[in-house]
């Protein structure tokens, strides 16, 4: 058995016609944790105790279940009802797409949930505590300062997970989607050689994943540019100009106020 | 003297003499542990008081109160004439009017040093960008540490942190500020630079509320020292008393465990 760079060559257009499937749908379960994920994770800390056990039961059920039997439930379970299959909801379930989404969606969801959960019990009080003490809302003490606290500490995990469910996309082949794994499939029935297009899928799926990786790693630093001590404001110079503080401190940079000390 | 000059003193005068901070009868507590046990303190406007006690006494306790980080369980707490209940009502009000500073700074550390100062009075206050940024580098010119202003937090000595949290509650212009243990937290070398910042704005007329126990601090500024031990207050008097001739045995005891 050895690797055919030919037929790697002429499978080119299907593979990549597939990764564009994958990478589709990727995004598009990304968005989708990411709003219900948000949302879930608001559900599930509520202090209503019922909301709360809602959102406890969201996390159990679609984070318990493998998201291959979430896939079948949604595009051949769901449309058992006659509320799916007899209304408009039909046009929407009726399309492997959108079944594929939301129920990866689902999936995902759950895990961005408890990953967002654990990120926000692990922002120290203080500064929120300092926020509400300058008369903030609550509200604003949330959005401003906790959550963007936590998001820095979970983009770790939420990376884990996006690489991880990035790859388990495959299981969309079980509603007749053909991404990447698909198309290499199909390669493979047609030549009887499963290692090329295999090890060519295999090659796509690791440029996928390392992209990725390394865009969470620019927007990490990016998000913890802070973090890093000794480096001044690293903004492009339009940036700094559209800060009216920063014209105010070179001004008083020229002319430093008479310290004391 | 006549009548009606005399009623245009008094009405005048229960104006003025409105305090800044009035603590009755305060009750705290967490289950089964009671940590403020009746507390009455009044803080006069422009008077700078000393709170002092042994860890676990319910200082932080009493100043977190105050602005509704903890709520009380029973007493009242009056803040310029504005009561804060029980249940959280005027807690918004009392928070526009007093500003604090905890020992552990607190800075936001997602944002530069500018933007610790211009967040609440652009986001609390509907103040422009440039508005804010402006008052933000005056209150930070005031601590000394304008130079610093495009830094973040983690970049800063905790000294310096302090300072910017000093500045950071000022750029709200409260008419009250408390403090929690402000140097607890630093090195030895930092602690006169932070000193100094609070006696520059005990001077200009600041009313203040200080947990710390820096006799030093005490001695030059404050006009009241107060003891509190188990949740009450022991004992309160000026600082040469307190510090030279204290009554209660639990003061003087306090005070040889501090001093050795």
């Amino acid at each position: 058995m050895s690797f055919d760079f030919a037929l790697a060559w002429d499978s080119m257009p299907a593979l990549l016609n597939g990764a564009w499937m994958t990478v589709l749908i990727t995004a598009s379960v990304m968005a989708v944790g990411a709003v219900l994920g948000f949302g879930m994770c608001l559900v599930r800390m509520s202090r209503n105790r019922v909301l709360a056990a809602v959102g406890a039961a969201y996390v159990a059920v679609f984070r318990g279940a493998p998201s291959i039997v979430l896939l079948y439930l949604v595009y051949a379970g769901l449309p058992q009802l006659s509320i799916v299959r007899d209304t408009p909801l039909w046009v929407l379930f009726a399309s492997p797409l959108f079944c594929a989404i939301l129920g990866l969606g689902l999936n995902h969801s759950a895990y961005v949930v408890e990953i967002l959960r654990g990120a926000l019990s692990a922002v120290p009080p203080g500064p929120v505590e300092a926020a509400l003490a300058l008369g903030l809302s609550p509200r604003l003490v949330f959005l401003k300062v906790r959550l963007p606290i936590a998001v820095r500490y979970g983009l770790k995990a939420y990376q884990n997970e996006v690489l991880i469910f990035l790859k388990s996309t495959v299981a969309v082949g079980a509603v007749t989607i053909a991404d990447l794994t698909g198309a290499a499939n199909e390669i493979f029935s047609m030549t009887y050689d499963p290692f090329t297009p295999l090890v060519t899928a295999g090659a796509m799926y690791w440029a996928m994943t390392n992209s990725l990786r390394l865009a969470f790693e620019a927007l990490d630093r990016r998000l913890n540019r802070h973090l890093a001590a000794g480096v001044p404001d690293s903004r492009p110079a339009t940036a700094r100009r559209a800060d009216p503080g920063s014209a105010l401190f070179r001004r008083l940079r020229r002319s430093p106020a008479k310290p004391a000390e | 003297m006549g009548l009606a000059f005399q009623t245009d003193l008094g009405l005048d005068a229960r104006l003025r003499h409105r305090a800044a901070i009035e603590i009755r009868g305060l009750r705290k507590r967490y289950g089964a542990q009671e940590v403020l046990r009746g507390v009455t303190l009044t803080v006069e406007r422009g008077e700078k008081i000393v709170l002092c006690g042994p860890s676990g006494s319910g200082k932080s306790t009493l100043i977190r109160c105050i602005n509704g980080l903890e709520r009380h369980d029973g007493g009242t707490i009056a803040v310029n004439g504005v009561d804060l209940d029980a249940d959280g009502r005027g807690v918004q009000d009392v928070r526009r009017e007093v500003g604090m500073v905890f020992q552990h700074f607190n800075l936001f550390p997602h944002m530069t040093i500018l933007e610790n100062c211009t967040f609440a009075p652009r986001h609390a206050l509907g103040l422009s960008p440039a508005k804010a940024a402006e008052r933000a580098m005056h209150h930070l010119a005031r601590v000394r540490i304008a130079d610093q202003a495009g830094k973040y937090p983690a970049q800063l000595s905790g000294g310096q942190q302090q300072r910017v949290a000093i500045a950071r509650a000022l750029c709200m212009d409260p008419k009250i500020m408390l403090f929690d243990e402000p140097t607890s937290a630093l090195d030895p070398e930092m602690v006169s630079e932070v000193l100094q910042v609070m006696e520059e704005l005990a001077a200009q007329g600041m009313t203040m509320l200080c947990v710390t126990h820096e006799m030093g601090f005490a001695r030059h500024v404050a006009d009241r020292c107060v003891f509190l031990d188990h949740g009450e207050i022991v004992e309160q008097a000026d600082a040469e008393r307190f510090f030279a001739a204290p009554e209660s045995e639990r003061l003087r005891a306090f005070l040889n465990q501090m001093l050795r």
